[in-house]
């Protein structure tokens, strides 16, 4: 059974705060990538003292192609008293960019967001203005490409065309998508006759 | 009378194959497990693993070689002295295994030579102990290179 968190392939806004359930206590806002940084300082203002994860998705065919995602955290105010202890606030900020659109860094606000910007940056290809040092940070320096973006060939543009065995396309692997690359035909293709049907 | 001597200098070695501590994935568990009581590596002479790669005869390769960790692997390859043996554990350091994608080196012997390659996922601790056993003969007898262990 699928999770209840995947968003359905076939769905015409992929978009998380419509589709998923808050976890718990998180709030989920989204910010356009204008109006991101004057967000965020004015949250960490507010107490968002911790940058606890920044992470990028992508949507592939939505537009906005990508949702990069600050997970912010605020601890309780007092430290006294057995009631405030254990209720920090968690706040999810979304923000949907294109592929070539840049965001503000925030590393002057959180230090965490240092590695986790080149992470995103490494990974997905987005660019951090103001960074002071985006590098790679997972991947070989020489390497080519952005992994975790749908559109990588999944067994490297280097080995694209070597066959994949053919046990390998019967588990978990939709019928119909190609053994690497050209995922975005594959996800259309899908779409399509998902409407057709 | 040489041969004699060649003989002893032979056993004295495969007497004493002393591993280099690298451990790369869970495959590493497994080879851990060998040093303990229960299979106890040391009947083999082989409970020495060694720190540093100038006083280890062989290498365990135990887990999947990322791209990023290849140039690693090789660079401690280099650094061991000759004579030196490599064991190939597991489905991951033998050919990638279930990992067929851009990030894991597709098999360790792309990048240095494999003397046994134990098949498993991961191999059991008798598998890995064999694989010695081999090394060992091959030691003994002279021999080199691309040996599958299995029963």
């Amino acid at each position: 059974m699928p999770s209840t968190q995947t968003p359905p392939i076939a769905g015409s806004a992929i978009d998380p705060p419509s589709l998923r359930p808050a976890i718990d206590d998180a709030v989920i806002e989204r910010v356009a990538p204008s109006e991101l940084r004057a967000r965020l300082e004015s949250l960490k203002r507010d107490g968002y003292a911790m940058l606890l994860d920044l992470g990028a998705v992508d949507y592939l065919q939505r537009s906005p192609r990508f949702d990069v995602v600050y997970h912010l955290l605020k601890l309780a105010p007092k430290r006294a008293g057995v009631k405030e202890i254990g209720a920090p606030a968690r706040l999810r900020v979304l923000c949907g960019v294109e592929e070539n659109e840049r965001l503000p860094s925030v590393m002057d606000l959180w230090r965490s967001a240092d590695w986790a910007e080149r992470e995103v940056y490494d990974l997905f290809g987005l660019v951090f203005e103001g960074h002071a040092d985006l590098r790679r940070i997972q991947m070989p320096h020489d390497w080519e490409g952005h992994p975790l973006r749908k559109d990588y060939p999944m067994r490297g543009p280097a080995r694209e065309r070597s066959p994949r065995p053919a046990f390998a396309n019967k588990s978990n692997v939709v019928a119909g998508t190609p053994p690497s690359g050209r995922t975005l035909e594959a996800l259309q293709e899908q779409v399509k006759r998902a409407r057709e049907s | 009378m040489l041969a004699r001597v060649d003989e002893v200098a032979r056993w004295a070695q495969s007497s004493s194959v002393w591993p280099l501590t690298m451990g790369l994935a869970c495959c590493a568990i497994e080879m851990m497990t060998v040093t303990s009581s229960e299979y106890d590596i040391a009947r083999l002479g082989s409970e020495v693993f060694r720190s540093s790669p100038r006083q280890a005869d062989l290498m365990i390769v135990s887990g999947r070689v990322a791209q990023k960790m290849g140039p690693v692997v090789k660079r401690l390859y280099d650094q061991m002295a000759d004579p030196k043996w490599v064991i190939s554990m597991g489905a991951c350091a033998s050919s990638g295994g279930i990992f067929d994608n851009y990030a894991i080196i597709q098999g360790v012997d792309t990048i240095i030579p494999v003397d046994v390659y134990v098949p498993g996922c991961p191999p059991t601790p008798d598998g890995l102990l064999y694989a010695v056993n081999l090394i060992q003969q091959q030691i003994r007898e002279g021999g080199r290179g691309g040996i599958v262990a299995s029963a």
